[in-house]
């Protein structure tokens, strides 16, 4: 490592500059924008949670999943459930739905993150219509088409999360959290295990590294993300039916990752916020969403296929800057 | 009767095991002769029945024009995706992935084209005979299905005669075995890929034709058929499009058995179920002995 | 045929066949501790097939692996690595988009306990585990020089480099039994003298070696060398004795 002590202090002071401007523009946003742009904002939030998890299997397993959207139904549903139906306390149902989605994961997982490439993605597809099926069929638990209502919403420290307005200054700091937690786990012995694992499976084998069970855990904790995030959900719109919980959605979690950057943990909020400001935008267009999202996954795959956020750490690479979470000489 | 009942399931199972088969049969052409793996083979078959709803509604053509306008535009589609989807995945170092994702992008989009120009709605499609049905033994066949067995059925002879007996067949396979050595003897392997894409449109545009007078025009409908399409291939072993029709079957008559004993409301619940246990316990499929199994 | 007593791994009666073909037919060796041992043979003749049965790539169809007094045979690769016995590959397996340095530290894996819990709360094991790999990756940086290529991608690097950041990482792991798989395909003449300096320094360091090479200058490190051919051990003894043995030379003079 070369020592260019001046231009490392200077570097640190403009990241820290940088942070400190970035989060008082993220706390101003609310009061500057509409109430249907902190929507938009809240649910950037969620989806950056769910999304997050899509991603992070798909950069560091090399795995496609398609299935995040029945996580996320599981996720939503324990909780309105539970809190509609069985009246237990939040977070009980939320952890419910956080234990199903791991229990579904685990069990589903482990013989089909045996497959690799496209049978694997492809059961993850069927996985996503069995969810919505069952979803629709088990509508003594979801409500089918009717769907729940009446969902509680979250409150805390006395306020009670009712507005866009108020449920953002919760969520955005959750994702940050969860955030957080992945660009730890990176910098783990877990973390460079899972890079060992995408980037050569056999000398990670050598290495000791136990790569089918490494899969499945990887899969749990993508589930528990999507399960939280639809919890989050439920209690956000106060209502829930399985159009929220279907193909579309799962494509959309897909693309925040595709676009995004599946190697790039940030880059899932520019994914997160493309794919819930994009239909806003263009609903007066009709219902064309869909369309520029089969569109944009097809050009994201062929012409950005690290997507922004790798687009975006090329060029921060190149400037001199380092964004990846290295495991450098002993330094934390 | 009991009977007529197990009789009118097994009738519709060997039908919808065509339909199926024929969605698997495109998905085998495109594998044979490209080794990727077409997610977009459904939404072929959707584009054909679009083409052939569009003409016959809105242009008052003759069913059998209509038929073969489907399987035309389906067959330029083909070709299409493989110029723009698939050959600048090519070209920037494409993984199975990346091949898979385009596709389903390619899918989506088609999907999403429908539901933007049809809505959420069903649209019906006229078939061969109209809404005639033949009687088995109380149960009935609607003429159109078993016009829909007999041309599968035909399909697949001509699918034999055209990979053994023609020389672009003969091409097709040649360039999917060994590229480098096809195109050193001259055969032009770019192109060969294009119409065997081109191919496997025709084929999808065909089932597409074939299925949606039996369950109806619906923006979703591809995906579906695609996933059971994929069964019935992998069942088949991937490479043989006899082997994806008789894959088809199976997945046909399972399904249509488990919905007498279970629910019909499950049935692609029980469909997909085979799906994945396919892919698990038995890639290679009942005929396939070796090839690139799970990707 | 000859079996130390004292020996680290028996490969005992190992037979594998594929369908139809016959690869390996009743192979018996031993590589006694602290030895390098080599493996000859021409191509075909299963030496792969043989090392992949060895590492736990490969089951047998017929006959059992012996390792430190254990019989190894139906534990998994995993299993064996964290016993000590470990492998390299034909081409150097290193983890292209990681950093040489990132490399090593992989290495380490096996002396850690962490799981994914510890690493998403950052908990102070994970610190510790941190710690700890990265003195025994500047160690090991060390020994093999590679300190000014330690930021550098693996991708980056010649082969020759590659090959010798496979084989630190495998040292950081602390192995018992070191098996090569044909170190020296790609590499030059000048990286194969290096190579086999860096082989002699390892086995100095109290590291069996087992190593599988069609390159005679190579296999010269060897102590004891056993000859395959056609899956069966035709010869064993010193370089020497190997290439005056009748039976070497007709298998490759004759395929020669």
């Amino acid at each position: 490592m070369s020592s260019r002590p001046i231009a490392v202090t200077a570097s640190r002071t403009l990241t820290i500059a940088a942070w400190i401007a970035g989060i008082a523009v993220w706390a101003a946003l609310p009061w500057l924008l509409g109430r249907g742009s902190v929507d938009i904002l809240v649910f950037a939030g969620l989806y950056t949670i769910a999304g997050l998890g899509v991603s992070f299997l798909l950069g560091q397993c090399g795995i496609v999943s398609l299935a995040q959207s029945v996580f996320y139904g599981i996720g939503a549903y324990s909780t309105a459930y539970g809190t509609t139906v069985l009246g237990w306390p939040i977070p009980a149902c939320m952890l419910a739905g956080i234990v199903v989605s791991g229990l579904v994961a685990m069990l589903v997982g482990t013989p089909v993150l045996r497959l690799s490439g496209y049978f694997l993605a492809l059961a993850t597809l069927a996985l996503a219509i069995m969810g919505h099926v069952l979803f629709l069929e088990w509508d003594w638990l979801t409500g089918g088409t009717l769907g729940i209502g009446g969902i509680p919403h979250l409150s805390l420290f006395g306020f009670t999360l009712n507005t866009p307005f108020r449920f953002y200054y919760f969520i955005w700091p959750c994702a940050a959290v969860v955030l957080w937690l992945h660009y730890n786990l990176l910098r783990s012995r877990t973390g460079i295990a899972l890079r060992a694992m995408r980037d050569a499976p056999s000398a990670a084998k050598v290495a000791g590294i136990r790569v089918e069970s490494l899969r499945v855990r990887t899969f749990i904790l993508s589930a528990v993300l999507g399960s939280f995030a639809g919890s989050l959900f439920a209690h956000y719109v106060s209502f829930v039916s399985i159009d929220s919980f279907g193909i579309d959605r799962a494509i959309g979690f897909l693309l925040i990752a595709v676009l995004g950057g599946a190697r790039s943990i940030s880059g899932t909020v520019v994914g997160a916020l493309f794919v819930t400001a994009a239909p806003n935008l263009l609903s007066r267009l009709g219902e064309i969403h869909p369309l520029l999202f089969a569109l944009l996954l097809i050009v994201a795959v062929i012409f950005l296929p690290s997507g922004f956020g790798g687009a975006f750490a090329d060029l921060w690479r190149r400037l001199g800057g380092s964004l990846r979470p290295t495991v450098k000489d002993g330094t934390p | 009767m009991v009977l007529s009942l197990w009789i009118q399931a097994i009738l519709s199972g060997v039908t919808n095991g065509f339909v199926y088969g024929l969605i698997g049969l495109g998905i085998a052409v495109v594998f044979r002769g490209a080794r990727i793996i077409n997610a977009m083979q459904g939404d072929f078959a959707l584009l054909g029945g679009v083409v052939a709803y569009l003409l016959v509604h809105n242009l008052g053509w003759p069913l059998p024009a209509a038929f073969l306008a489907a399987m035309l535009s389906g067959a330029v589609c083909g070709m299409l995706v493989e110029r723009l989807l698939i050959r600048p995945t090519a070209r920037r170092q494409g993984t199975d992935d990346s091949y898979l994702l385009v596709t389903l992008g390619g899918a989506f989009a088609v999907s999403a084209s429908v539901l933007l120009y049809f809505g959420r709605d069903s649209y019906v499609l006229p078939g061969i005979g109209g809404d005639q049905s033949v009687d088995v033994f109380n149960a009935a066949i609607r003429v159109h299905a078993l016009a829909l067995i007999v041309i599968g059925t035909l399909v697949v002879i001509a699918l034999r005669w055209f990979y053994r007996g023609t020389r672009l067949g003969q091409a097709m396979l040649a360039a999917s075995i060994d590229p480098d050595g096809a195109q050193t003897i001259g055969i032009n392997v770019p192109l060969v890929r294009t119409l065997t894409f081109g191919l496997g449109g025709l084929v999808g545009g065909l089932a597409g034709m074939l299925v949606t007078p039996l369950i109806n025009l619906h923006y979703e409908m591809g995906l579906l058929l695609t996933l059971k399409g994929f069964a019935a291939a992998v069942l088949g072993g991937l490479t043989s499009p006899f082997g994806a029709v008789f894959g088809g079957l199976v997945l046909g008559l399972v399904e249509s058995l488990a919905i007498v004993t279970v629910s019909s409301g499950y049935k692609d619940v029980i469909a997909m179920t085979i799906l994945i246990l396919i892919m698990i316990v038995m890639p290679q499929g009942l005929f396939g002995r070796r090839g690139r199994m799970g990707g | 045929m000859t079996e130390a007593a004292d020996a680290l791994l028996k490969v005992r009666n190992i037979s594998r066949h594929f369908g139809g073909l016959q690869v390996l037919r009743h192979v018996d060796f031993a590589v006694p501790e602290r030895s390098i041992t080599g493996l000859i043979g021409p191509n075909g003749a299963g030496k792969s097939t043989l090392f992949n049965i060895i590492s736990g790539f490969l089951t047998p169809s017929e006959g059992d692996i012996d390792y430190a007094g254990v019989r190894i045979t139906p534990l998994s690769i995993q299993q064996r690595s964290e016993m000590g016995l470990m492998r390299s590959f034909q081409t150097p397996q290193v983890f292209p988009d990681l950093t040489v340095w990132e490399n090593l530290i992989v290495g380490c894996h096996k002396h850690g306990r962490s799981g994914m819990v510890e690493g998403l709360l950052a908990l102070p094991v994970v610190w510790r585990e941190r710690r700890a790999a990265s003195e025994a990756a500047q160690r090991i940086l060390e020994d093999f020089n590679l300190g000014a290529v330690s930021g550098r991608l693996a991708r980056e690097l010649p082969a020759g480099q590659q090959r010798i950041v496979e084989l630190a990482r495998a040292v950081i792991a602390r192995p018992r039994l070191l098996c090569l798989d044909e170190p020296s395909s790609g590499l030059s003449a000048d990286e194969v003298q290096d190579l086999m300096a860096t082989i002699h320094r390892i086995s100095k360091t109290g590291v069996t070696i087992l190593l599988v090479s069609h390159d005679m200058e190579l296999i010269s490190v060897c102590e004891r060398i056993h000859a395959l051919c056609f899956g069966e051990i035709i010869a064993n003894g010193t370089l020497a004795e190997i290439q005056a043995h009748p039976d070497v030379r007709e298998a490759y003079l004759g395929i020669q």
